[in-house]
């Protein structure tokens, strides 16, 4: 539970698959990237280009195949793996294009799952998990299963799931990718809002030139580098 | 909402699955439930006869017919202080001929009626006509002093279930053979009938007949041996012995007369039927961990197959995986996940092997019939023994999750999530 965002760095990091042999690929190369505190970046690029890997490689769900990353100046990828558990439990929120809900909890329950892997006491989640939903506008369909609930729903539910440690660090892969105009404008709002008024460093990757118009940072990636870093609104 | 509720709910959304482990468990546990309490019961059956019989010491001889002088050892262990009666028993097949035609083959026990009557226990009390409707009481007519020369009433005593199934009724005659020859038989007159006690070895004690042990001995050939020089063999299988008042209680005291038994004919066979209960006991112990050891092959292939379900399992939950340890979740809270599904699943089909097993021994003792009705009726069912069973399943499947929980923490997020 962050009370300021991180700073994270990545230093000449590159992250290959299946290294030395012959189905090798070179996900990432030779990045070098600094996340000040509280920024709002996007991340563009064709399909393949390594936005999804640089999203892993933040959020400790993989480790780098040579360079390192630092969060608050130390370095974080030869954690062991448990250690990066505890890391992603208390610092990162994740928001997946498809939503990923566990399709046997409800709405409540998929948004305290975080807080009960924090082991977090029931009388401290629940009103948590309630507050959180009523955030973003689902205090009614909290008991409703993810079956049930409409793909702008179901998004919601992630993001107040992910909001539910209060990690400094959100990634958010193409939260939007599914989604119709109207529910893409909803989420994004939802987002800047979440952004607004909480210390938190958002990364958010996409497709949509519109979603990433909401950053005041903008990546381009091809080919596994970054060959664009932008400050500032886009049009 | 419980843990356990949550994985209940997720193994109803693969509910072949779980009807399937389910059944496998269930399957393989109802075999040991059957055969346990009904195996137990009827040897608790037989030990509760032991312990309950008119009789504390049993005399023998190794093979059939082997004990000699029957009635004149009977007299002498008669005279044994302590001692209240000792009835010689002879056991032969005979085939009976009643008069309204017809053979069937029958168990003939040959007795000494007054001994007979002192050393009934509690069920053949029950059973028998008091006192038994023969004329000769002592059986001391025919025998004679071992002259089998005295006179011979021939009388015969019926198993009812004999006596209805041939409409055999008190004062008909009835010819008992040695052999299948019914004209080289002998004619009897029913003097009665018994009852028989529910047994699991099938309608023998149904068909069968009590006679003067005498009469059986010539009946047999087992009074004297072949030839007109032949000596008086008066064979006997057992000697039953009682014992008076409370001796017939106190080990102590069986002990004594059994040695005083053992002192008069050491090459017989002098059992204490205390020791009996005790060896019948031992050897159910040793049944049951048989039925327990062959049950355990067909258990072994209900945890592979719920080994197999669980690790089924968690290739098609690999994305909820994968999204639970993304968020942080620990290895430990994974590995208890599949521990609480091992267990729900485990638990589930044990108590379900439990109440189908008891099922089945219920349906068999009402609606069987013969010797597996019988059995079944017998049937004891001992919660701490199923308890355990219970607990040793769902403790094995908690192993079998280990294969589960083993592969859940080898999948890759960067793959399941991508």
């Amino acid at each position: 539970m962050s009370e300021v965002p991180p700073s994270i760095e990545l230093r000449g990091v590159a992250k290959d698959y299946a290294p030395g042999r012959p189905e090798q690929v070179h996900a990432l190369a030779d990045i070098d990237l600094q996340l000040p505190p509280g920024t709002f970046v996007s991340v563009e690029g064709p399909s393949g280009c390594g936005k999804t890997t640089l999203l892993n490689l933040l959020g400790l769900l993989d480790v780098p195949t040579r360079g390192e990353v630092r969060w608050d100046d130390r370095p974080v990828q030869g954690l062991r793996e448990r250690e990066r558990s505890r890391h992603r439990l208390r610092n990162v929120g994740f928001i997946f294009q498809r939503f990923y809900l566990v399709p046997t909890m409800t709405a409540r329950e998929n948004v305290e799952l975080p807080m009960r892997a924090a082991r977090r006491p029931t009388a401290d989640r629940r009103p948590r998990a309630a507050t959180l939903l009523a955030s973003v506008g689902l205090a009614h369909r909290s008991d409703a299963f993810p079956h049930e609930l409409s793909g702008g729903e179901e998004q919601r539910v992630a993001i107040a799931r992910a909001l539910a440690n209060d990690p400094g660090l959100l990634l958010a892969d193409e939260p939007t990718g599914e989604l119709d105009r109207a529910n893409t404008e909803g989420v994004l709002d939802l987002l800047a809002g979440v952004q607004r008024e909480r210390p938190l460093t958002l990364v958010l990757v996409t497709h949509n030139p519109l979603v990433a118009a909401r950053a005041n940072r903008h990546l381009t990636m091809s080919d596994g580098r970054i060959v664009s870093d932008r400050t500032g609104p886009e049009a | 909402m419980s843990r356990w509720m949550r994985r209940w709910r997720s193994l109803r959304h693969h509910r072949l699955q779980s009807a399937l482990a389910v059944a496998a468990i269930a399957s393989a546990v109802a075999l040991p439930v059957v055969l346990i309490s009904v195996g137990g019961g009827v040897a608790s059956h037989e030990i509760d006869q032991l312990e309950h019989s008119g009789y504390q010491v049993a005399v023998a001889s190794p093979g059939l017919h082997g004990v000699e002088s029957a009635h004149a050892l009977a007299l002498r262990i008669d005279a044994i202080p302590g001692v209240a009666a000792a009835s010689p028993i002879l056991s032969a097949a005979v085939d009976a001929f009643p008069a309204r035609g017809g053979t069937s083959p029958v168990l003939a026990e040959g007795i000494v009626p007054n001994a007979f009557a002192a050393t009934e226990g509690p069920e053949e009390q029950g059973l028998f006509p008091h006192p038994l409707p023969f004329s000769d009481p002592s059986d001391t007519g025919l025998y004679d002093n071992g002259t089998y020369a005295g006179s011979s009433p021939r009388e015969v005593m019926v198993a009812s279930p004999f006596a209805d199934a041939y409409g055999v009724s008190v004062g008909d005659p009835l010819v008992l053979a040695p052999t299948s020859n019914g004209s080289g038989g002998q004619a009897f007159t029913v003097v009665g009938t018994f009852g028989t006690p529910p047994s699991t070895i099938g309608p023998t004690a149904a068909f069968a007949i009590v006679l003067p042990l005498a009469e059986l001995q010539l009946l047999t050939g087992l009074a004297t041996a072949p030839g007109p020089a032949g000596g008086v063999i008066d064979a006997a299988d057992t000697v039953q012995v009682a014992l008076s008042g409370a001796g017939a209680t106190d080990p102590a005291a069986i002990a004594s007369v059994a040695r005083s038994i053992a002192a008069l004919v050491p090459y017989y066979g002098v059992s204490e039927l205390s020791d009996q209960a005790a060896q019948l006991r031992a050897s159910t112990s040793i049944l049951t961990g048989f039925y327990l050891a062959l049950s355990s092959v067909g258990l072994t292939v209900g945890l592979v197959f719920l080994a197999i379900v669980l690790v089924r399992r968690v290739e098609s939950d690999r994305r909820v995986i994968g999204i639970r340890r993304a968020i942080g979740a620990p290895a430990s809270s994974i590995a208890f996940e599949w521990l609480r599904t091992s267990t729900l699943l485990s638990g589930t089909g044990a108590a379900a092997g439990i109440v189908g097993g008891v099922a089945i021994v219920l349906y068999l003792a009402r609606f069987g019939a013969g010797a597996a009705a019988t059995a079944a009726r017998l049937a004891l069912f001992d919660p701490w023994l199923l308890g355990e069973i219970a607990l040793a399943v769902v403790g094995l499947g908690a192993l079998t999750s280990l294969a589960a929980t083993r592969s859940a923490l080898r999948v890759s997020l960067a793959e399941t999530l991508r």
